[in-house]
């Protein structure tokens, strides 16, 4: 048995990013599936490997790592496997920038979006008591914060406006930045187009009006040649949710302004 | 290769850069701009997306061959693969992975800490011309909110509690140690670049701290940021702050 595990939710977001740095690299580990909708990442046992009771966490050995972009610089520099960081210097400095932008402006945007359209109807409909409950053992205050927002329905129309504002920056940046280069941080693929498409799969359905082969073919070509990868279908197979499976739109030949089904 | 490096007062990230420059034994020209005047929108490259968007906000460019490199933690990783002295990041993965993580949530939740203080305490000064150069619509929002001085009691109270957390988990992390990673780091001196301004500003943070302020005193005599901090311009080059990284937004 492999003496990795990974503790995950589905292959979207902060999850995916370590599942499919593990399958590209070849490295087999144990799946364990917490549902982020039914709150396990804060329940004891999940707490007894990572109190601060965020996901993924990975224990290597009897070692635990947290935090799912450094974990990816792990699983490329712990094993071997093909190289997920580029060689030249300045191509890895690229690949750390671009992560940082989506994971601490981009994607926090995208993930309130998704947050209040997908995360709160889903957890809404539980009993109140046990949501209130739920909530009070979330270790991180930010995290407390977060979820009380989601489950309650309390985005302020700002906050959500201001990452409507910043999807829409942040598109543009990545159509420009792919119109430059073959992937988002060099000439090879590398751990920054991991990171990016767990953030923009399912682009061209969450935001039709800013993301098609017409307004931005770089990011469809991008997508695309992600997704044709074998270890990403392998990795999105093991989503449960909807939520993921929107991923087949990248099926799609040609997605249109007006075709989006 | 030639390198510039446009820095501004050795505190924050600049402070981070030109000591990592310094350790690893590198020839880089140095060109002083004041980033709490906004000079940084001046430069050639100012819209680059990855100067004009870049997280940290104000900090110093390093430019190679044309290309500007911004955020202090990965221009020290940088510095650091093609640096010809002493290494600044551990050989073992794992060990590595402790200090990425650390400098990230030193960034995450310290960074934005210390900036929102420092400018409290220490307004910068903008003007509607320069306001028009910044190209990241927050960030110049976080100019005209630290100019105008629209700091909450809110924001303040938490933005000490996160300054005094972060040299809690220092002073254990150094219980028998002499660096935070066990050997000296980019860990090192990024947090005594967020720090260092923190101690007048926050001084119940560091009381009955003893391991923190031997591990600053440490910090402060090596002789490569002996050198960075030699660069000042400012009396008190801890004290001279420009906007950082936004507070969180959300969870």
């Amino acid at each position: 048995m492999s003496d990795v595990t990974l503790y995950h939710w589905e292959p979207n977001a902060n999850s995916g990013k370590p599942m499919l740095a593990l399958m590209e690299k070849g490295v087999a580990f144990v799946s364990h599936y917490l549902d982020l909708l039914n709150f396990d990442q804060h329940k004891r046992d999940y707490l007894a490997i990572n109190p601060q009771g965020t996901i993924p966490a990975m224990r290597h050995g009897d070692r635990v790592l947290t935090e799912s972009t450094a974990i990816m610089e792990y699983v490329d520099e712990a094993f071997t496997g093909p190289p997920l960081m580029p060689a030249d210097p300045r191509d890895r400095w690229r690949v750390r920038w671009w992560m940082k932008f989506m994971d601490q402006w981009l994607g926090p945007s995208f993930s309130m979006i998704g947050w209040n359209v997908f995360v709160g109807p889903a957890v809404r409909t539980k009993d109140p008591d046990e949501l209130k409950a739920a909530i009070e053992r979330i270790p991180l205050p930010e995290r407390r914060t977060a979820w009380r927002k989601a489950i309650y329905g309390l985005f302020a129309d700002e906050e959500l406006k201001e990452s409507q504002r910043r999807v829409a920056v942040g598109i543009r940046m990545l159509e420009a930045a792919l119109g430059k280069r073959e992937w988002l941080a060099g000439d090879r693929y590398s751990l920054a187009d991991i990171n990016g498409f767990n953030l923009a799969y399912a682009l061209p359905l969450s935001q039709p009006k800013l993301s098609n082969d017409e307004l931005t073919p770089n990011i469809l070509r991008w997508l695309r040649a992600i997704y044709a990868r074998p270890m990403t279908k392998a990795c999105w197979a093991m989503g449960r949710t909807p939520m993921v499976k929107r991923v087949a739109i990248l099926e799609q030949q040609h997605i249109g302004k007006e075709q989006v089904t | 290769m030639s390198m510039t490096v446009y820095h501004g007062e050795p505190n924050g990230p600049s402070f981070t850069v030109l000591a990592a420059l310094f350790e690893t034994g590198q020839d880089a020209a140095l060109v002083h701009i004041d980033l709490a005047k906004g000079q940084r929108h001046n430069l050639a490259v100012a819209q680059q997306p990855e100067v004009a968007m870049n997280v940290e906000g104000e900090g110093p460019v390093l430019m190679v061959d044309g290309e500007g490199m911004t955020d202090s933690v990965f221009i020290a990783c940088y510095l650091d693969d093609v640096g010809k002295g002493g290494k600044l990041r551990p050989k073992d993965p794992y060990a590595r992975w402790e200090m990425m993580a650390w400098c990230r949530q030193l960034i995450e939740r310290t960074a934005p800490a210390a900036a929102y203080l420092g400018l409290n305490a220490h307004p910068p000064i903008c003007d509607a011309a320069m306001l028009v150069k910044i190209g990241s619509v927050d960030l110049r929002a976080r100019w005209q909110h630290a100019a105008a001085g629209l700091n909450t009691q809110d924001r303040l109270a938490d933005s000490k509690m996160k300054i005094s957390q972060a040299v809690s988990k220092i002073e254990a992390q150094l219980e028998g140690r002499e660096w935070l990673m066990g050997e000296f780091s980019i860990a090192d001196l990024e947090s005594y670049a967020w720090l260092a301004g923190m101690v007048e500003l926050v001084p119940s943070a560091f009381a009955e701290r003893p391991r923190t302020a031997d591990w600053m005193q440490r910090v402060r005599v090596r002789p490569a940021v002996a050198k960075t901090l030699s660069l000042a311009r400012e009396p008190q080059p801890a004290a001279y702050w420009a906007p950082g990284p936004e507070i969180n937004r959300w969870g």
